[in-house]
């Protein structure tokens, strides 16, 4: 192995998806330079060590290193830029979703408090309990209830700073002396100190497809009170592409909100596509999260997509999010698992994995939120 | 392997501690090249001690700062003493030094607490071990400052002025992966994962830790934690469990592992009570 072979290992491991930097080849090649280089082990060893940063990357490493070890020395073929393949936008098959109940909401909305109809009910499968398929205003009340609830608790939750306060059972010695010198070192006045409420940031991402029809309803009240009661949401949803909602759920009034939608809203029922419209939601929305950011995705995980890009979306959220989680309506039925293409390749980037299709289950959901 | 590697890892043995070519190679590059390790690994597999036997084989000192969420430049890095400056401002109350030089003597290093991070960078004889443990359970923002730190081994106190290390300090870092680390720290460090032992291995550390053992009792010992291991238990047992049976065995002076000495001894290893059941009924199987 050559010197120049170790730049080619790093640039070879960086095309195989291990990060790696311009820095890591200039440590990689001083490591190279004190250590046995006839010596296979030592070699492996010492450029494993820099090259990689994480026990994953361990396998790709081993195969690109055995590649690279003591080959003959030829002509780095230079590969071509992959060319950004384009992304198809399917129209998928017209069914009856949130586009459909919001372009009838006033005809389905039940002023006398009796059972509201939604549109899809009578397709689903699932009503052994009563789910969101079928409710009634007092229910939605309590969603409402519900989502104030859960907001609370996120504001409340102190993290473990310190901030200065006017009144405080703490002493902020530092403060205090400090102002002190004001006065000649007498102490007169005391500076306190309390903890920091933690700045939980919501980030939730709605499926609005045709499968998820009999839910949409319910869970867009949920997003809506959540986002009007507490300051740090985002709100998107998507059926076959991603649209950003925030704006239109915040300080308006519920109808208000859903005639707005209605006018926007012609084409979101149909197929659906989670892992385009996460890599979507990645592309432009990634570099807000932090580990301070809860993301709930809504969806059934009923995926016409590729896995592989819902997969490749879920590990780039999850390493980001501080926590990630995924609710199913779906998940309320006793018989169903989550065998759906989609749902068992985005499984494995999951912190929590939930039903949501009464309100019990966002009742539970609470617990999970906080950070 | 080059010599001194090879020097390290007859000193890391000397210190009792069973190594490999990886992790000695791992330290001499962290040591020549003067990058921070970065050792992974599940619990209880002797990541914190390859910090402790760094420092003892290299006789300095060993500073250690343990990591814990909210930890923050106050309890990392420095600390005003404050109950002593007060008491100071006391005293000198009627002495005719000038304002500015009643400042001046408060803020100085006589009145400084000195927290891990600094102790390492000042320290003066020779350069010490620092040992980060459990980088994972800071949050982000103690992360990002730790890497300013990392990066140039300095540090600027308003009221002295910046402080450069006399000698770069040996850092190790430690994290059980409980959260993701950013990239920005893994790209700043060498990379080392340590796995729970093989057999040989982990025979070979019990002999040298519990040297008491017999060869019989110890074969047991690891062979069954060895079996654990490859059970879906909710607390795997690590080298530190093996270790902490096998000195109660000793103790106990028991000549083998049979039914009733395990039943006396499980919670050596195993610390819950659902993995202890789940145990039992698969060693009850397998007889």
């Amino acid at each position: 192995m050559k010197r120049i072979d170790v730049v080619l290992l790093g640039r070879a491991l960086r095309e195989s998806g291990v990060a790696v930097t311009p820095s890591e080849v200039v440590t990689a090649t001083s490591a190279f330079e004190v250590i046995d280089q006839a010596d296979p082990e030592a070699v492996f060893l010492s450029l494993r060590s820099v090259f990689t940063s994480r026990v994953e990357d361990f396998p790709v490493f081993a195969e690109l290193f055995a590649r690279y070890w003591n080959r003959t020395p030829e002509k780095y073929v230079e590969r071509e830029g992959l060319s950004k393949t384009k992304l198809q936008v399917r129209p998928g098959a017209p069914r009856r979703g949130l586009g459909y109940f919001l372009e009838n909401w006033s005809t389905s909305r039940g002023e006398d408090g009796g059972e509201v109809k939604v549109p899809g009910a009578s397709e689903t499968e699932w009503s052994a309990e009563k789910d969101f398929s079928s409710f009634g205003k007092d229910d939605l009340d309590e969603v409402a209830r519900l989502a104030r609830r859960i907001v609370k608790r996120l504001a409340k939750n102190p993290s473990r700073r310190w901030r200065t306060v006017r009144h405080g059972s703490r002493i902020n010695l530092r403060r205090s002396m400090r102002q002190s010198l004001k006065t000649g070192g007498e102490v007169i006045a005391l500076s306190h100190q309390a903890r920091k409420p933690k700045r939980t940031k919501l980030v939730v991402i709605c499926d609005v497809s045709g499968s998820m029809d009999i839910y949409s309803r319910l869970l867009l009240q949920f997003i809506y009170e959540l986002q009007n009661s507490f300051a740090r949401v985002e709100s998107f949803v998507f059926a076959t592409s991603l649209s950003r909602i925030t704006g239109h759920l915040r300080n308006k009034t519920y109808d208000h909100v859903l005639e707005q939608l209605s006018a926007k809203v012609r084409g979101w029922s149909g197929g659906t596509r989670i892992g385009e419209s996460l890599a979507a939601f990645n592309a432009e929305w990634l570099r807000r999260i932090d580990k301070r950011t809860v993301v709930i995705i809504l969806s059934d995980g009923w995926d016409t997509g590729e896995p592989e890009q819902l997969a490749h979306a879920m590990r780039q959220l999850q390493r980001r999010a501080g926590r990630l989680i995924w609710l199913n309506p779906l998940l309320g039925s006793s018989s169903y698992e989550p065998l759906t293409r989609g749902m068992q390749t985005a499984l494995r980037h999951i912190d929590v994995f939930a039903a949501a299709h009464d309100i019990a289950s966002l009742r539970a959901l609470e617990a999970h939120l906080v950070l | 392997m080059r010599e001194e590697v090879q020097k390290i890892k007859r000193l890391l043995e000397e210190q009792l501690y069973v190594s490999d070519a990886a992790v000695a190679t791992a330290l001499y590059l962290s040591m020549t090249l003067g990058k921070p390790l970065l050792v992974e690994g599940p619990a209880g597999v002797g990541k914190t001690e390859i910090a402790k036997v760094l420092a003892k084989a290299l006789a300095t000192k060993l500073i250690r700062l343990q990591c814990y969420e909210g930890l923050d430049a106050t309890t990392a890095l420095y600390e005003w003493n404050y109950p002593r400056q007060l008491l100071h401002i006391k005293l000198e109350e009627s002495s005719p030094s000038s304002e500015a030089e009643k400042e001046a003597t408060i803020f100085s290093e006589a009145f400084l607490l000195k927290r891990p991070l600094l102790q390492a960078i000042t320290e003066r004889e020779r350069a010490p071990v620092l040992l980060i443990d459990e980088i994972d359970r800071s949050d982000e923002e103690f992360e990002a400052f730790l890497l300013e730190v990392l990066s140039d081994f300095q540090v600027t106190i308003p009221e002295i002025g910046t402080i450069t290390a006399t000698h770069r300090p040996h850092v190790v870092l430690t994290s059980n992966r409980s959260r993701d680390l950013s990239d920005a720290l893994r790209r700043r460090c060498l990379y080392h994962w340590i796995d729970y032992p093989s057999l040989e291995k982990e025979l070979a550390i019990v002999h040298a830790r519990v040297p008491a053992i017999s060869e019989i009792l110890s074969r047991q010992v690891t062979e069954i934690m060895q079996t654990a291991r490859t059970m879906s238990l909710s607390k795997v047992p690590g080298v530190a469990e093996t270790l902490d049976w096998a000195t109660a065995l000793v103790a106990l002076n028991a000549t083998q592992v049979d039914r009733d000495v395990l039943n006396e001894t499980i919670g050596c290893f195993l610390k819950d009570e659902a993995d202890i059941a789940a145990f039992k009924a698969q060693i009850n199987l397998e007889h």
